[in-house]
């Protein structure tokens, strides 16, 4: 494991990064010396609150893409699997994000020679219309005379037109129900590993990005993007490596609190009668790739029952696939019905991961269960 | 290449937001606009299969189900424009189309004597006060006319956030329903669940069997001093009928009774009014997909589906939503198609 201190040697990168324009300049670099076809990422859609996925195919348009979007919980593995699959291309990617391509990686739907991950350690998410009623509400600031926003020490702040600052303790907003999203403040994963590089500021100082270097891929990205002129590099501090260690450990400690706190609070077949059949907890799960196959879609199921009976719907895909559930929060996001999907499956895959070790999306070298050579064949 | 863009839903009238995914120019799919004020990233599997209708797209103009080229369909619908007299042809129009549309539909239709006709579920003569969204959210007295969780979940949503707020929900609708899993109590007629109103309720319906039921939903809301919230099935309706006075299910009868010439924009007429449609002499329909009406058409005209055009509905609440085109279009709008047929009248 190699941590360095790293910041873009473009001014302007460097001025539009959230912490000094690293990972930018790493696109830039992929970008300029052909070795990806694009960069999937985030850019502005209707304002701040609002991260649109964007396949960026030239460098002069990564500009718009810097800086960190916390209103915006995107999933990228599914956008990967579904349409970029056969492309050579490098993405940003959050914990979540990272374990849906490394579980997609295991079911042979995205190919890891066609993939750079620059990683993004993540606090957690917040939905963008949350976080536009509680900066209304917490902050008694306009959501729109935000310019920024970021997640730092515990608080969300905010920063204004005129270049003030103010933060509200995230702990406080999620005690009025509003702040990161659920599965974010249960999830316990914060540094995506898997991913070639995590980068993010804990434990740097003012204008760097800390990055952990995980594997040979990203020690070439860090190497070719400094010989290309864009990047410089320092070693951190092992203060700075601490900092950054205690940080991760405080937000694990804190979600393994809230998971103690709410797995078992949750009923099942009560949340599930509100259930209205429309397959978009599934058809937006980035594990859940076989719609065509899918076994909830078989004729031998009532499908003019709504509810559905739980055993024969949400049953199938809890058994096929909740211990892989990654635990990105996707299906709570698109349920019409307010159904805490993910909470349940995560539930299941922790229980599963208790008795037999499996992390989903995180474990190395286990194949995920229920996987075999006939599955392949779907 | 990909990309993904901001629309509106147009699968019924609640206005929810959802993006678009197309790949090298092609639409591919959708993914969900968690930014959007109303339904805040969820879809309903209508919504998300909305996309369907760009798939499903017209290729060619047909003259009695045959392919044939646009302009000599243009000329053919021209032709039996000027050999009609105004007042045998009738224009429907639809809650699938964008205020611009309707009202180039109304101009089209004023300028030409022609009968103009609108169906909108049946529900007419809409009285009393449009509750909002918000108001759904935080209402303590709830009446549900239809199957509103099921039908239209993302306003159904409110309605279990209202629920979780303490409201109370009575509905008059099947017992094996999710609207009725919520449901305080299910009432077994129309007169039983109005009997719950009370000050400062809440009605809120996407079915009404006739129009004497609506009247008297719509009296005794008022008299309670309630509020209303009409469901249409299609996403503009309500904006059609600020510019169109929306018929019954009688009034389209005669309607269709009167017409030797049936124009229909972007509708399907067939499957909302019972009616023998082999009666018209001839029917046009401007569609962009083919449907039950349109298969009954002696002539179709493609028209650009809604991801192809820009421009604004009206949601159930009153609010008026803009929409930008998310792909391009070789296809001629319901717009451009109207002024083609009109510049040869």
């Amino acid at each position: 494991m190699t941590y360095v201190l790293a910041k873009s040697k473009n001014s302007e990168i460097h001025e539009a990064g959230e912490c000094g324009g690293a990972v930018t300049s790493i696109f830039k670099y992929l970008l300029d010396e052909n070795l990806v076809d694009g960069v999937l990422t985030l850019s502005p859609g209707d304002d701040i609150y609002d991260g649109v996925p964007t396949f960026i195919a030239d460098s002069e348009d990564l500009i718009s893409t810097a800086g960190s979007y916390h209103c915006a919980p995107t999933m990228f593995g599914d956008l990967i699997q579904k349409y970029l699959s056969d492309k050579k291309i490098a993405v940003a990617v959050k914990p979540c994000d990272m374990r849906s391509i490394d579980e997609l990686i295991k079911r042979h739907k995205i190919n890891p020679e066609n993939i750079y991950t620059v990683g993004l350690n993540c606090g957690g998410t917040v939905s963008p219309i949350t976080g536009r009623k509680m900066i209304d509400l917490f902050y008694e600031i306009d959501p729109d005379d935000v310019v920024s926003e970021e997640i730092d020490k515990g608080q969300f702040i905010v920063e204004l037109k005129d270049g003030s600052k103010k933060g509200v303790k995230i702990h406080d907003l999620e005690q009025e129900g509003y702040g990161r999203r659920n599965n974010c403040q249960r999830c316990d994963i914060k540094i995506p590993r898997k991913a070639n590089i995590a980068c993010g500021n804990w434990g740097a100082s003012e204008g760097w990005t800390f990055v952990e270097i995980n594997d040979e891929k990203g020690e070439e990205l860090i190497k070719g993007a400094q010989k290309a002129g864009l990047l410089e590099t320092k070693s951190p501090s092992q203060d700075a490596i601490d900092a950054r260690s205690k940080v991760e450990g405080i937000m694990i400690k804190l979600s393994k609190k809230t998971q103690d706190a709410i797995y078992d609070k949750v009923n099942a077949m009560e949340e599930w009668n509100r259930c209205i059949r429309c397959y978009a907890c599934r058809d937006v799960c980035p594990i859940c790739w076989c719609h065509e196959n899918c076994e909830i879609n078989k004729s031998y199921f009532d499908e003019s029952q709504i509810p559905p009976k739980p055993i024969a719907f949400q049953g199938i895909r809890l058994s096929h696939m909740s211990f892989s559930c990654i635990d990105c929060g996707q299906c709570d996001d698109v349920c019409p019905m307010d159904i805490p999907v993910s909470l349940i499956f995560d539930k299941l895959q922790k229980k599963y991961s208790n008795r037999t070790g499996y992390i989903a999306g995180v474990s190395d070298d286990i194949k995920p269960p229920l996987y075999s050579p006939a599955k392949e064949e779907l | 290449m990909l990309e993904i863009k901001h629309t509106l839903c147009p699968s019924c009238s609640v206005g929810c937001g959802i993006n678009v995914v197309s790949y090298n120019g092609e639409v591919v799919g959708t993914n969900s606009y968690k930014r959007h004020p109303i339904n805040e990233g969820k879809n309903c599997l209508n919504g998300r299969n909305s996309i369907d209708m760009y798939k499903n797209k017209l290729k060619n103009a047909k003259i009695s189900n045959s392919d044939v080229d646009f302009e000599k369909a243009i000329d053919e619908v021209s032709n039996i424009l000027k050999s009609n007299e105004p007042e045998k042809i009738s224009v429907i129009c639809s809650g699938n189309n964008s205020i611009e549309e309707v009202n180039k539909i109304k101009e089209f239709a004023d300028s030409n004597g022609y009968n103009i006709g609108f169906y909108a579920d049946n529900f007419v003569n809409i009285a009393g006060d449009v509750a909002s969204y918000d108001e759904v959210e935080n209402a303590s007295n709830i009446i549900l006319i239809g199957d509103i969780l099921y039908e239209n979940p993302l306003l159904g949503r409110k309605i279990v956030h209202a629920k979780d707020n303490g409201a109370n929900v009575y509905s008059f609708v099947e017992n094996a329903s999710v609207t009725a899993n919520i449901s305080n109590e299910v009432c077994g007629s129309l007169d039983d669940v109005l009997d719950k109103i009370e000050d400062s309720s809440l009605v809120i319906y996407n079915h009404v069997e006739s129009s004497d039921d609506l009247d008297k939903i719509n009296d005794i809301t008022v008299k309670n001093n309630s509020k209303l919230l009409a469901v249409f099935s299609k996403c503009n309706s309500k904006g059609t009928a600020n510019i169109i006075t929306p018929s019954s299910k009688e009034e389209m009868v005669d309607l269709l009774n009167n017409s030797d010439v049936l124009l229909v924009f972007r509708d399907d007429i067939k499957s909302e009014i019972d009616f023998d449609y082999g009666k018209i002499k001839n029917i046009i329909s401007f569609t962009p997909c083919s449907n039950s009406t349109s298969d009954v058409s002696q002539i179709v005209i493609p028209i650009s589906s809604w991801l192809e055009n820009d421009g604004s509905f009206v949601n159930a609440m009153g609010l008026t939503q803009e929409f930008k085109a998310v792909i391009d279009s070789d296809d001629l709008s319901e717009i451009e198609v109207i002024e083609k047929i009109q510049d040869k009248l």
